[in-house]
């Protein structure tokens, strides 16, 4: 029988090395061997995706490597998270996403997304090429406290100034985060936004950063 | 001082010859909004119509005192060549550059070059363009600009399909590289032939925050260099986004010169590259000449600062954002050609 921490460091290691099939088969094997499948998300996949972060920080991976890496992450995450208790979910929170108008690229928007998949978010996809009142929409619909936009090209970026002033005016509350190559820290600061994620890489590294306070504040948790 | 013509400053420039002062100029997108309404136009029209791209782009660089114009405006038009249908937003109200909504190509072996590329789709007119430009507007240089092979792969096919394959399927996507480049040679040529007076080769999609230096050098750097070299002079590179670990083996790949964006420091690159390398940039072209609230004093001293960094023309980072604040604009062009009157690194004045 493998240890739970020797499944968790195989998952971990299987995301950083980017082995797909090992890190199904230590996924199955966690579910096999009664380990909580949670426990494996938080402490297997989200782990090596933060030393993927630490990776990407160091230059010593880039954003072709992270893409592989996300998708050996999913391929855990695919086998495990339906067998996680609905009201086990660290996070209720909801997230609208989505690439503006005009705007066909979405790595770095589909690399967020995972980041609040791990995070235990539901997450509401609107895809790429999204007409601005779209995100204004979704974010009333479904009442989520996260707009999260990317724009990879200079020339679609502005319309994230719009949907901002269109979401704040009707909820100020709403969280927004911006990211894409062409935005900088300034901008995102100039457009109002309340988060910013400097490239594809700069938003794994934003959403690792994130998926490492979830992991803390649950080992506190454990812990009292 | 003698008085060039936007032409010849920039035509002597490149030839690294003493010119008057220094060029307020680029290899990307130069189209603004208020030279596109002078001629009297919607912004989705002007990338359809021969008449449309040549009068903007003139009225925008006459409005704005722009030392060029540059050719087309969008980056989707080989793409469409090749079979995909482009999206133009007729109907938005925002300014929203043609896309590529749905590829044709799903996978890397898909990917085969139509033959006489120049003659199908909106390239088949950009003759027409640069002669309209050439009649009405002969005191400016006319810049005509080609996508790399990895960025044209992204417009063709799907970006994270070409970006895994660096390692998952290395030969298909060096062979898909190796067909891009040979239709990238061919195009650029037929733009020559066509009358553009200098080219830029863009390569946006390998700065060093996307792939990795050595991808750069063992995948990029020949297949920039094999265009470049079936190139006439004058010939660009631009690369945007971090450039500071690259900057050394761009100007191994036989451009005249290399430009760069604001996550550059140009100041380093000018000591690594020495004086004689022309080194272009690196304007922040969205909080410079476009923010409302950026009073136009920051404006003149970011313009200042690059030509104290030691470049040898100010050249936008990037393309243009339409919407300008134009008296942003115009200030930082005014500053670059009275700051620049003094020899650049590179270029020495009349």
């Amino acid at each position: 029988m493998t240890t739970k921490q020797e499944l968790f460091q195989q998952l971990s290691d299987g995301v950083v090395e980017y082995q797909e099939d090992q890190v199904k088969e230590a996924a199955q094997q966690v579910l096999d061997e009664g380990y909580d499948p949670l426990e494996a998300i938080m402490d297997g996949l989200a782990a090596g995706m933060v030393i993927v972060g630490d990776l990407y920080d160091r230059n010593e991976y880039f954003v072709p490597e992270v893409l592989m890496c996300a998708d050996a992450l999913y391929a855990g995450l695919d086998i495990l998270r339906p067998h996680v208790p609905k009201d086990a979910a660290q996070v209720k929170g909801q997230v609208v996403i989505g690439t503006v108008q005009g705007d066909v690229h979405d790595i770095g928007k589909n690399l967020v997304k995972m980041m609040f998949d791990v995070g235990g978010f539901t997450v509401h996809d609107l895809g790429r090429d999204v007409p601005l009142e779209s995100f204004v929409e979704e974010q009333m619909r479904t009442d989520s406290e996260i707009v999260a936009m990317s724009a990879m090209m200079t020339t679609t970026m502005m319309g994230m100034k719009k949907v901002i002033q269109m979401i704040k005016e009707k909820n100020p509350d709403v969280a927004i985060m911006l990211g894409g190559a062409p935005v900088t820290k300034d901008v995102a600061d100039l457009f109002g936004a309340d988060g910013y994620a400097e490239s594809a890489g700069n938003a794994v590294t934003e959403g690792i950063k994130m998926i490492g306070r979830l992991r803390e504040l649950r080992q506190k948790e454990k812990k009292a | 001082m003698a008085e060039l013509t936007p032409k010849e400053r920039v035509m002597r420039l490149l030839r690294k010859e003493p010119i008057d002062t220094m060029p307020f100029f680029s290899g990307m997108g130069m189209v603004v909004m208020p030279g596109i309404k002078k001629a009297g136009y919607n912004f989705p029209t002007i990338h359809t119509d021969p008449e449309r791209m040549a009068m903007s782009a003139i009225w925008s660089a006459r409005l704005m005192g722009f030392d060029c114009v540059v050719v087309p405006f969008d980056m989707t038009m080989e793409s469409e060549a090749v079979g995909n249908q482009i999206s133009l937003y007729e109907n938005s109200e925002d300014i929203l550059y043609p896309t590529i909504p749905k590829k044709i190509w799903a996978t890397l072996d898909d990917v085969a070059i139509p033959e006489e590329m120049s003659t199908r789709g909106r390239l088949a007119f950009l003759p027409q363009v640069i002669a309209k430009i050439k009649k009405e507007a002969p005191e400016l240089p006319i810049g005509c600009w080609q996508l790399g092979p990895f960025t044209q792969a992204g417009q063709m096919l799907e970006l994270d399909l070409i970006l895994k394959g660096v390692f998952k399927q290395k030969e298909k996507v060096v062979a898909v590289l190796d067909k891009l480049t040979d239709m990238i040679i061919d195009l650029g040529k037929f733009l020559q032939r066509s009358g553009c007076d200098y080219i830029t080769l863009r390569e946006p999609g390998v700065a060093a925050d996307l792939l990795s230096p050595r991808t750069f050098r063992e995948i990029i750097k020949p297949r920039l260099t094999r265009i470049l070299d079936a190139w006439e002079s004058p010939k660009l590179l631009h690369i945007c986004g971090q450039t500071d670990p690259l900057i050394e083996m761009m100007n191994d790949c036989h451009a005249d010169g290399l430009t760069v964006d604001i996550k550059n420091n140009i100041a380093e690159s000018r000591k690594k590259l020495g004086k004689d390398v022309l080194l272009m940039g690196n304007v922040d072209t969205y909080p410079m000449t476009c923010d409302e609230n950026t009073p136009k004093e920051k404006a003149i001293a970011h313009i200042q600062a690059i030509i104290d960094n030691g470049v040898d023309a100010v050249m936008p980072g990037c393309d243009l954002w339409p919407a300008i604040k134009e008296e942003n604009m115009l200030a930082c062009v005014e500053t670059t050609h009275t700051y620049g009157a003094q020899p650049s690194p590179a270029v020495g004045r009349l």
